[in-house]
């Protein structure tokens, strides 16, 4: 890995009196994978809305590339592929049609699309369908669409919003070997998920974001350190309760004390624990962002 | 020239959309037009003449310019808020490194195609049953220039359009009116002064009487023919701005 190929500092977005992301610094490194965990509603989305430059920051300075972001036009835009949380195609139109659309929004050569259209209409398993409309596909034929069109023109950043949202098991593994097979082959990641499975699988790097702010960052390893390597869970008063030890003799000392009829599980730490002990382990109602356009 | 050849690359889809449609959409687009041929021209209007023409002759120029109207800009503006609000593909525009200005006229270009199908076989109809009507050059091209206005009109109404209630709203209240009162079935000089002011200012006022000159050759209105233009580009700028601001 490299230098940051992204960096954002202090940037913060309003929506009248709703703070949805607060003066957050962000560095994706050349060649990672980064993770944003979070709840909902906790500015994930909106994040990487600014950091696409599909949102202006009401503060705060965003680089990608060595580049400010500017204009609604910046060529910064070329270096960037995204992925949406809904899948963004015209439905009304074939697959092909829908592909070509976004090689020709890139200024793609007729013949450039051709051979790519080829390459990765074959390695998504679509040859047989591009003559389809995209109303009459699966979410999961959708999305595997959507992420053509979105690394037609070789981006160097690929950004995806809760990619595997809504998909079965089959279409979220044949997700995740493709993230891993873009990454290998250059191709810097940031994900947005709040599937901890999807974060530990995939991520070099995870930022944890609630209320707008990141509350932590660093590897899958390094979080579950933060917290300690080792969790008890135990029930008590009727509902589960978690402890966490950086020793495994203090966990174990720790469990000898629990009288003898009550259940237990002990193990090591994963992200889900660092997780719900940074997040809090309360449900909030969470009001939708609109953006208005 | 970048900028024209952006604005057919962003228009490239919603062409797709029309090629494979083009049997149902130019039933969509003849439907209205033919009916208010047929009720107002030969059913209210037999036998009537206004400024001089026979009641059909006056209308026809009329019927084909609140056509270059509603057709393009129902096709833009339904066209932009179902891709923005709907499907969420118009955030695919923002996202590559297109103008804004590119992005407008590029949307706009899919209503323009429908409006000038519609009206161009509607002219053709009325040369065929009309005598009074003319050939002329002008035709062509003003039908280009309306339509391609009123699907600027429909960019912004799309961009700002948060529902289908909310464009539904802005047609009832604004465009349905003007393809009424803006002269296109009947001589504004029956309207009280003040009404008549009130319309004169109205772009599908201007489109009326430069379409109506061109058809019966008549004076060529050339101050309506600025009017028109002004509003072209008071609607790329307005759409340009919203396309801007889309990056709320």
């Amino acid at each position: 890995m490299s230098g940051a190929i992204v960096r954002a500092r202090g940037i913060t977005k309003r929506f009248g009196d709703h703070v949805a992301v607060d003066g957050i610094d962000v560095d994706i490194m050349e060649g990672e994978i980064m993770g944003f965990l979070g709840p909902n509603g906790a500015g994930k989305t909106t994040t990487m809305r600014m950091l696409t430059t599909l949102s202006q920051p009401t503060s705060g300075e965003i680089e990608v590339d060595g580049r400010r972001i500017s204009g609604s036009s910046d060529p910064v835009k070329e270096s960037i592929g995204i992925i949406q949380q809904h899948t963004a195609l015209d439905r009304d139109v074939s697959v092909l049609e829908n592909i070509r659309y976004h090689a020709m929004l890139h200024r793609m050569s007729r013949r450039e699309a051709d051979e790519r259209i080829a390459e990765l209409t074959e390695l998504m398993g679509l040859t047989p369908y591009l003559d389809r409309l995209a109303i009459n596909l699966s979410g999961g034929w959708k999305r595997r669409v959507a992420i053509v069109c979105a690394i037609i023109h070789r981006p160097r950043i690929l950004f995806l919003d809760e990619p595997t949202a809504g998909l079965d098991t089959q279409s979220r593994h044949m997700l995740w070997d493709l993230i891993r097979q873009l990454n290998s082959e250059g191709t810097t990641i940031f994900i947005t998920t709040h599937y901890m499975d999807e974060a530990e699988e995939l991520c070099d790097r995870v930022a944890i974001i609630d209320h707008g702010r990141i509350v932590r960052e660093g590897t899958p390893a390094e979080l579950c350190r933060s917290i300690g390597q080792w969790a008890v869970e135990y029930r008590s008063e009727g509902r589960k309760s978690y402890r966490y030890f950086t020793e495994r003799d203090d966990a174990r000392s720790f469990l000898d004390s629990l009288p003898p009829d009550v259940p237990t599980v002990s193990r090591a730490t994963n992200l889900e624990d660092v997780f719900l002990e940074l997040t809090g382990r309360e449900t909030v109602a969470t009001e939708e962002v609109s953006y208005k356009i | 020239m970048s900028l024209i050849a952006d604005s057919v690359r962003v228009s490239w889809i919603d062409m797709c959309f029309i090629r494979r449609n083009i049997p149902s959409i130019l039933v969509t687009c003849l439907v209205a037009p033919l009916l208010y041929l047929v009720a107002f021209g030969y059913g209210l209007g037999k036998g009537m003449t206004v400024d001089g023409f026979p009641y059909i002759a006056f209308m026809i120029p009329g019927v084909m310019a609140l056509t270059t109207l509603t057709s393009s800009f129902n096709t833009v503006a339904t066209k932009v808020m179902v891709q923005r609000v709907y499907y969420q593909s118009f955030d695919e525009l923002i996202l590559c490194s297109m103008s804004p200005t590119a992005i407008a006229l590029g949307k706009a270009y899919a209503g323009a195609v429908r409006g000038v199908i519609s009206c161009m076989i509607l002219y053709i109809l009325g040369l065929a049953i009309c005598p009074e009507m003319s050939l002329s050059l002008w035709v062509p091209v003003l039908v280009v220039v309306s339509s391609m206005v009123y699907s600027l009109l429909g960019v912004v109404s799309g961009m700002l359009a948060n529902s289908n209630l909310t464009l539904t709203l802005f047609t009832s209240l604004v465009i349905m009116p003007m393809t009424f009162l803006c002269g296109t079935l009947f001589s504004l000089d029956a309207m009280p002064p003040a009404v008549s002011a009130v319309i004169g200012v109205l772009p599908l006022t201007h489109t009326t009487e430069c379409m109506r000159a061109a058809v019966l050759g008549t004076a060529f209105p050339w101050v309506s023919l600025a009017v028109m233009l002004v509003y072209g580009v008071a609607f790329l700028l307005v759409a340009r701005y919203v396309i801007e601001r889309g990056k709320s």
